[in-house]
């Protein structure tokens, strides 16, 4: 079994909540200078005017062939056999940003402790049968928890 | 059943291992190593002396048991291969025993350049490499009064080295050859960008002169420089870059005239197989595609290593599978710094440089082509600024969507910066 957090840019309304619930979830302290887990942002369309706005959601895509697994020295991260995310252990992470480097999603950060901090698919309510907590409170419906 | 010889566990033949057992290879897997640890990431060994991690840290695969449960295979540990013998396809051990093989897969990795500099017990000469490397510069750092060190090599294992001797409140010299920091990684500008940094912390920096030789008393060594300088210090380290161990498979040109095609590294084709079908190839002893270029070259990272193990594995159990290469990519955290090459410095080119709060970032452009990128105080962007680069250099489009524009702005690169990469606006 495998499970993704898909996004669907057209039922977003840039309203945040998914981020502020990631915040709540992984204890994130914004004040602090972290940032959530999960980034929202807007862009706006130049070449396109017509297209005017875009608003995402972004945060680990918890890639099949994950490229941030080989790429750790310290073998920090693995998939969950479970669900499928990407998960990790950072008892021997050094800090040395080689999972970021590796990701072409621009997901793995670095935690106050110097440590890798990242998206886990919020593995433990998955594994308790609740949704992550970014697609819980979304109101249209944008995120959701795929089983693949 | 069908008997396969991996010579060598460390990254690359770690990741054999698992990608054979994984893709149904029943056979026997007989692994030769000349040390009695599991493979070992000689990144590590840095972090290991300074404390960071505990010395089991240094061995991210866990326990030889652990492994051979999880990947059955016959280990032949504190077991040197001597030569291979390709007609008769046997390798011959250290202590002259013959055993045989049907297929065989070198990944002996690469050892640290010690060049022969003088005279002196070696006791206060030191490389960065191996778990002994790190123990025995670790027991001096701990039992000895340290107060100064001479680094040579201002490259990515240099540095980390001037770092935990700094950490310590020991006074650091560090020179290279060359006349610049990274100067495989490093555009002129951002290099001295990182030597300004590094002098402001008390850190001298003497590049652009080599060493020409060392005279090591009791109590501390001295260094002499090609300039005329001479440096005493309590310790000198050596990081002066790897060579690749290709001398196992050079050696089977004197048992039978076959060439094994060997540069600087053993050649090996996108399937990781050398210039003798049977014959595979992968991590720092071997060169794999430099996408670049189109050659093939050393490009000693432990993710090429991990995927070079991993596509020979998969051919070794009948599957198939090609490398599609890579390219010089580095990142290295020190103090509070971030730095990031990807690409070949030295193409000439237009320079573009851009700061701004997160950092620098710039790049070399030519005819709108891009052949490398620095990023110097953030890490955020790093991973998608290479794979970007990566498609670019492939002559593919870099795929900048909506999304990963307004992630890549988002990570505070410049939008002038992504232009120039090729970037939607």
């Amino acid at each position: 079994m495998s499970y993704k957090i898909t996004f669907d840019e057209t039922k977003c309304v840039a309203c945040g909540a998914c981020a502020i619930a990631c915040m709540d979830q992984n204890d994130i302290l914004v004040e602090e200078g972290q940032f959530p887990l999960r980034r929202t942002f807007t862009r706006e369309s130049r070449l396109h005017p017509e297209e005017k706005f875009g608003y995402y959601s972004h945060a680990c895509e918890h890639c099949d062939e994950a490229p941030c697994i080989p790429a750790c020295p310290s073998g920090c991260l693995f998939k969950d056999p479970e669900t499928g995310f990407t998960v990790f252990d950072t008892t021997n992470c050094i800090g040395c940003r080689s999972c970021a480097f590796a990701c072409p999603h621009g997901a793995p950060a670095m935690g106050l402790d110097g440590k890798m901090l990242k998206c886990d698919g919020c593995n433990q309510r998955v594994k308790a049968g609740m949704l992550p907590a970014c697609v819980a409170v979304c109101p249209f419906d944008a995120l959701a928890l795929v089983e693949e | 059943m069908k008997k396969t010889a991996i010579i060598g566990f460390g990254c690359a033949g770690y990741h054999a291992l698992r990608a054979m057992r994984e893709n149904g290879y029943e056979g026997e897997i007989h692994v030769y190593a000349d040390v009695s640890h599991p493979p070992a990431n000689p990144m590590l060994t840095t972090y290991y002396v300074a404390g960071r991690i505990p010395y089991e840290g240094m061995f991210p695969f866990g326990s030889l048991a652990d492994l051979v449960r999880e990947y059955p295979a016959t280990l032949h540990m504190d077991t040197a291969v001597s030569r291979l013998d390709t007609s008769n396809r046997r390798v011959i051990l250290s202590d002259k025993t013959k055993e045989d093989y049907d297929q065989i897969l070198i990944a002996t990795g690469a050892r640290a350049v010690s060049p022969a500099l003088g005279k002196g017990g070696g006791n206060r000469r030191f490389v960065m490499r191996t778990a002994q490397d790190a123990q025995r510069l670790k027991k001096l750092l701990d039992e000895d009064n340290v107060s100064s060190a001479v680094v040579v090599g201002a490259s990515m294992v240099g540095i980390k080295v001037v770092e935990l001797l700094y950490d310590r409140g020991i006074s650091v010299i560090l020179t290279d050859l060359a006349p610049r920091m990274f100067p495989l990684a490093c555009m002129e500008e951002t290099a001295q960008e990182i030597r300004l940094d590094l002098e402001r912390r008390g850190i001298v920096t003497m590049l652009g002169s080599g060493v020409d030789k060392v005279e090591e008393y009791e109590q501390g060594i001295f260094t002499y420089l090609t300039d005329g300088r001479v440096l005493e210090s309590d310790l000198l380290v050596l990081c002066m870059g790897t060579r690749a161990n290709v001398e196992l498979v050079a050696n089977t040109h004197i048992i039978r005239k076959e060439p094994v095609k060997v540069n600087r590294g053993i050649v090996a084709d996108t399937h990781m197989q050398t210039t003798i079908p049977g014959i595979y190839a992968a991590g720092d002893c071997c060169e794999g595609l430099n996408i670049q270029t189109g050659t093939t070259a050393l490009i000693g990272l432990w993710a090429n290593a991990a995927e070079q193990g991993r596509v020979a594995g998969i051919n070794l159990a009948d599957g198939s599978a090609a490398y599609d290469g890579s390219l010089p990519s580095n990142i290295t955290h020190y103090f509070d710094v971030d730095f990031v090459g990807v690409g070949d410095p030295d193409i000439p080119g237009q320079r573009h440089v851009f700061h701004n709060s997160t950092g620098t970032y710039a790049l070399t452009e030519q005819e709108g082509r891009i052949s490398c990128i620095n990023l110097l105080g953030s890490y955020r962007s790093s991973g998608m600024l290479r794979q970007a680069l990566m498609k670019i250099i492939a002559g593919k489009d870099p795929e900048f969507g909506p999304d990963r524009w307004g992630l890549l702005l988002a990570s505070g690169v410049p939008e002038e910066f992504l232009k120039l990469m090729g970037g939607l606006l």
